[in-house]
């Protein structure tokens, strides 16, 4: 810190060349201002920006790092088994050295689409009910009331799904147990329904007030205007807010791991037990000896888990761009 | 008062490019239309007639109550909270304000165009056809008639035809409020309301939308709000004067801006105040 005039004077010539600064004084402010202004006055902001450019930094460096470890130590599984295995094995028992993870893939893949299939309709409903058909003072108090639904502890949720879910689902069903996939759907819908509802209600209030007069002057009906006209206005907003839920419910762990009955059986459907990808880490990484094929497998695992997200990630990013390029 | 009628002021040079007043029917009818915002009384008793296939210019300060006339004609209104209709409006002979009346079908034969330019962030095509597809044209071929017909008579054709799958946001101000023009006229109204069409637009633009208005005046039943008195007595036939939530005065265009009979017309149109 204490050479900080150093990097300035170096960078000076990068942010304002002499030549531009002759031309054009009054582009660079900084160099402009620099006979009259007190040293002192430019270090504030300057050290602001180099602070930000650091922490900005960091991030990035710790998130490569996690990735680096994570590869390192997940790649180290196929050492004990082929990727094919690995990925296409029916059987995930680890004290015999079988380490299949297909129920487990396909456990975290059905409960997750079956949180998406009831929150997504659910949550882009609700937003158009918020933004657009409930009264001002109905809406402005229940927004942030569901807005603190997304603070409550995921073991907090799986407790009540525990309670009261399971009993239900098996009732309902007349299954034998109520540790289901679909239990663990509920809840995880549960949970990211906040998240969409506020973010897609956001996007339905910021688009400009003057489009619903002007499809309802052209006889179109509220449900018309708000379908034809609204709603695709602010469809990268939803889809950002479905996004945002999703991946909120892929990687949730602890509501999962308590409702889900955790049997690491190829599941045929949502209403039987399965268990999960993140389930399976959060259980078995404490009864693992460190640096054993387990523990690899697990961090494996957590490599799947961790390209599958990116992946999704990065479609929505994709399709997100994709909008906002042919709406401009 | 004997003084300003022996020596009536000349606001405006008349142009002579509009036929005089038609002495067409009577297409939209108002009588003793009073309009609350919740216990404000915006408009009181506001009785007149709108000829068919005329320009009626609506003038007057801001907060007058001349576009909630204008909005009250479409049932716009409808959508304040609190607004409050009394009186009788009639299009065509019909009461628009009768229980049970269908807004959405009073709504497609009174178009409206508003102060600013608002095309919806679609393509060009896709904002026109938008009308037509809410009253449930299908067919490709059909649409893209309505398309084409519509910006024809909006004399935007040229200026797009070639962008009809761009966006329509990309178009300059006063193409956005003449492609708005079009998008009223593509669900074939009768009668076609402009809050202040021009007031967000420049003057070379102000123009074609003017002419614009004369052309669609064959056809269409236009009612212009404008604080643009020059704009009013170049286009209009006829012309109300709006004061706090009253019509002072209505009558031929020619007539209002050369002679007018109120001593706060002539105020307000000579600019003393306003």
């Amino acid at each position: 810190m204490h050479d900080m005039p150093e990097p300035r004077t170096r960078e000076e010539p990068l942010v304002a060349p002499p030549a531009v600064g002759k031309l054009l004084p009054l582009v660079s402010p900084r160099e402009g201002r620099r006979p009259e202004a007190p040293a002192g006055t430019r270090w504030g902001p300057w050290l602001a920006e180099k602070l930000v450019a650091i922490n900005g930094l960091l991030v990035i460096i710790i998130v490569l790092l996690i990735f680096l470890f994570l590869l390192r130590d997940g790649l180290q599984t196929f050492r004990y088994v082929t990727v094919a295995d690995f990925l296409g094995g029916r059987n995930w028992y680890p004290l015999s050295e079988e380490f299949g993870t297909l129920p487990l893939i396909l456990g975290s893949l059905y409960v997750t689409l079956g949180a998406v299939a009831i929150a997504v309709p659910l949550g882009v409903a609700c937003a158009l009910y918020l933004a657009e058909v409930a009264p001002v003072m109905v809406s402005e108090a229940l927004k942030p009331t569901i807005e603190v639904l997304a603070g409550i502890p995921s073991v907090v949720v799986g407790f009540i799904g525990l309670v009261v879910l399971t009993p239900a689902i098996r009732e309902v069903f007349h299954l034998p147990t109520g540790l289901t996939g679909l239990t663990g759907s509920i809840l995880l819908a549960f949970m990211a329904l906040p998240t969409i509802i506020s973010i897609a209600e956001d996007a339905l209030v910021a688009v400009p007030k003057s489009y619903r007069p002007g499809a309802l002057a052209l006889g179109a009906t509220r449900w018309q205007a708000l379908r034809g006209v609204v709603a695709p206005a602010a469809r990268s907003g939803i889809i950002a807010a479905c996004m945002l839920g999703i991946g909120r419910a892929i990687g949730e762990t602890m509501t999962v791991l308590m409702v889900t009955g955790n049997a690491a059986v190829l599941p045929k459907t949502l209403l039987q037990p399965l268990r999960t990808m993140t389930a399976t880490i959060a259980q078995e990484m404490g009864e693992t000896v460190q640096f054993s094929s387990h523990y690899f497998a697990l961090f494996g695992i957590g490599l799947v888990l961790f390209l599958i997200t990116f992946v999704i990630n990065l479609a929505a990013d994709v399709a997100l761009h994709r909008m906002a390029g042919r709406q401009r | 008062m004997e003084k300003l009628m022996a020596e009536p002021r000349r606001a405006f040079q008349q142009p002579v490019s509009l036929p005089p007043a038609p002495d067409g029917r009577v297409k939209i009818a108002a009588r003793g239309v009073d309009v609350f915002y919740d216990r404000f009384q915006a408009l009181k008793g506001i009785t007149l007639e709108i000829r068919e296939k005329a320009i009626t210019a609506l003038i007057g300060p801001s907060g007058c109550g001349k576009s909630t006339f204008l909005r009250a004609l479409n049932r716009m209104n409808d959508l304040v909270p609190g607004a409050r209709l009394e009186g009788v409006i009639q299009i065509d002979g019909d009461d628009i304000y009768a229980p049970g009346l269908d807004v959405v079908a009073l709504r497609k034969r009174v178009g409206m165009v508003f102060q600013a330019p608002n095309p919806f962030p679609m393509s060009v095509f896709d904002n026109i056809a938008y009308g037509p597809r809410v009253h449930g044209v299908r067919d490709k071929h059909q649409l893209a008639e309505i398309v084409e017909s519509s910006l024809q008579r909006a004399a935007l054709w040229d200026e797009v035809k070639d962008k009809l799958r761009e966006p329509a946001l990309a178009l300059s101000g006063g193409q956005q409020q003449r492609l708005c023009i079009a998008r009223v006229l593509a669900v074939e109204p009768e009668v076609v309301l402009m809050d202040e069409p021009c007031s967000a637009l420049d003057p070379i633009s102000t123009l074609r939308i003017e002419e614009l208005m004369r052309v669609l005046r064959e056809n269409y039943t236009i009612v212009i709000v404008t604080h643009n008195m020059q704009q009013a007595a170049r286009v209009s036939d006829e012309t109300g004067f709006f004061l706090m939530g009253e019509l002072i005065e209505f009558g031929p265009s020619s007539g209002l801006f050369t002679t007018p009979r109120d001593r706060r017309t002539e105020d307000y149109i000579t600019g003393r105040f306003g």
